[in-house]
């Protein structure tokens, strides 16, 4: 009768992938605990169980990581083994996470800022970690949002994902007064918009600079539609050329980990080049829908 | 008699929808460089006595209830694993 490493079988893990992020939950708050980091843990296990009901764990570990924190953090996870693998800018059209490996806990991804809250991230940091919820994940106490704040995270979370069932379960099942106190935290954070994607009631904010991004993600759209919604939404000229620069630009994080390597300067080449074929075609496309 | 009690710098998960096959499974580590350790099994028991608190001899009879033995046929693996998990970091004992 022994315990064995979680490695130990088949040369893979035992562990399975949710009980993996359990631990990492766990182990990342214990290193926020240790740098003075102030994180609040999202999805997954840190939800409420019943805004999640019937549905097996996340594939990763989310937190939400205090702004001003974030160098002293990420400091803390390189120095405990866990490997950078994708940068803020390139991990998606929001540019709000990076991701992060660690051979024995998995993904974890580092969020930045939360996709929907336009007031600055260290303000909506600082509304959403206010009431000082906690709840265990692996026995070990990891600081959340409240209910209110859980509902809204998942609801915004829903709004640029195909899979809706967060709304069923953590709008559609809380009560009036839950309800009410999510508009009212939305608006407090600037969010009302992508709570209203979330909750299909974007037709409502048709007048909104950032409706055409809400909408692409809700309803999906071409790369050019994405592109339209991105510059309609960036609040600058600033902004704009970065928007373009991103959008023209091979992910060369996304190509190294659909690669398993590092490219070469020709698997850019080659993706670039199918990425404007790409978008050629969008074009002829649409001049042949005129 | 020593008793036992899972160590402070440990996170821990054992629920049935996270059990890998058939036996039920607990998922140890210390906090925060791991290695993260599977229990499976009678060792499974032993890890949720251990976490209920008590004496070594409190885990023997817990263990061999839910295993459907003699306490005399596991006292001495579960003294060893005690003994282990101890060594491990995991557990700590008064004695």
């Amino acid at each position: 009768m022994t315990g064995k490493p979680a490695e130990a079988r088949h040369g893979q893990s035992a562990m399975p992938v949710a009980a993996r992020v359990h631990l990492a939950h766990a182990v990342v708050q214990h290193l926020a605990d240790g740098a003075g980091v102030d994180l609040l843990h999202l999805k997954g296990p840190a939800v409420l169980p019943d805004l999640r009901p019937g549905r097996r764990g996340s594939t990763d570990a989310d937190v939400l990581v205090r702004p001003s924190h974030v160098d002293r953090f990420t400091s803390t996870l390189e120095a405990h083994g866990w490997e950078q693998r994708t940068e803020a800018e390139t991990g998606s059209a929001f540019a709000h996470a990076t991701c992060w490996w660690h051979d024995d806990w998995g993904w974890l991804d580092v969020h930045l800022s939360w996709p929907g809250c336009r007031v600055t991230a260290e303000e909506a940091f600082d509304v959403l970690a206010a009431p000082g919820a906690t709840t265990s994940v692996a026995h070990v106490a990891c600081r959340v949002p409240d209910r209110v704040g859980q509902v809204l995270v998942l609801v915004l979370h829903a709004a640029r994902s195909p899979d809706k069932s967060d709304v069923e379960h953590a709008w559609r099942q809380s009560d009036d007064g839950v309800r009410t106190a999510v508009r009212a935290l939305s608006r407090r954070l600037r969010a009302d918009v992508a709570l209203a994607a979330g909750l299909g009631e974007l037709d409502d904010h048709r007048d909104d600079s950032h409706y055409l991004l809400w909408r692409f993600h809700a309803e999906g759209g071409t790369r050019l539609d994405e592109w339209r919604a991105r510059l309609a939404a960036a609040p600058d000229v600033r902004a704009r050329v970065r928007v373009l620069g991103g959008s023209l630009r091979v992910n060369r994080d996304h190509l190294r980990m659909e690669l398993g390597r590092e490219p070469t300067r020709a698997d850019v080449r080659r993706r670039q080049a199918r990425r404007v074929r790409r978008a050629l075609a969008e074009a002829r496309a649409r001049i042949g829908r005129r | 008699m020593t008793s036992y009690a899972v160590a402070g710098d440990v996170a821990w998960v054992s629920r049935e929808d996270l059990d890998s096959g058939e036996q039920p499974a607990a998922y140890v580590t210390r906090l925060p460089d791991g290695p993260p350790m599977v229990l499976e099994g009678p060792a499974c028991v032993v890890w949720l006595a251990v976490a209920d608190g008590g004496t070594s001899e409190d885990v023997v009879v817990r263990t061999a209830e839910l295993a459907g033995v003699a306490t005399e046929v596991v006292r001495d693996d579960v003294t060893r694993l005690l003994a282990e998990l101890e060594a491990a970091g995991l557990v700590r004992s008064d004695g």
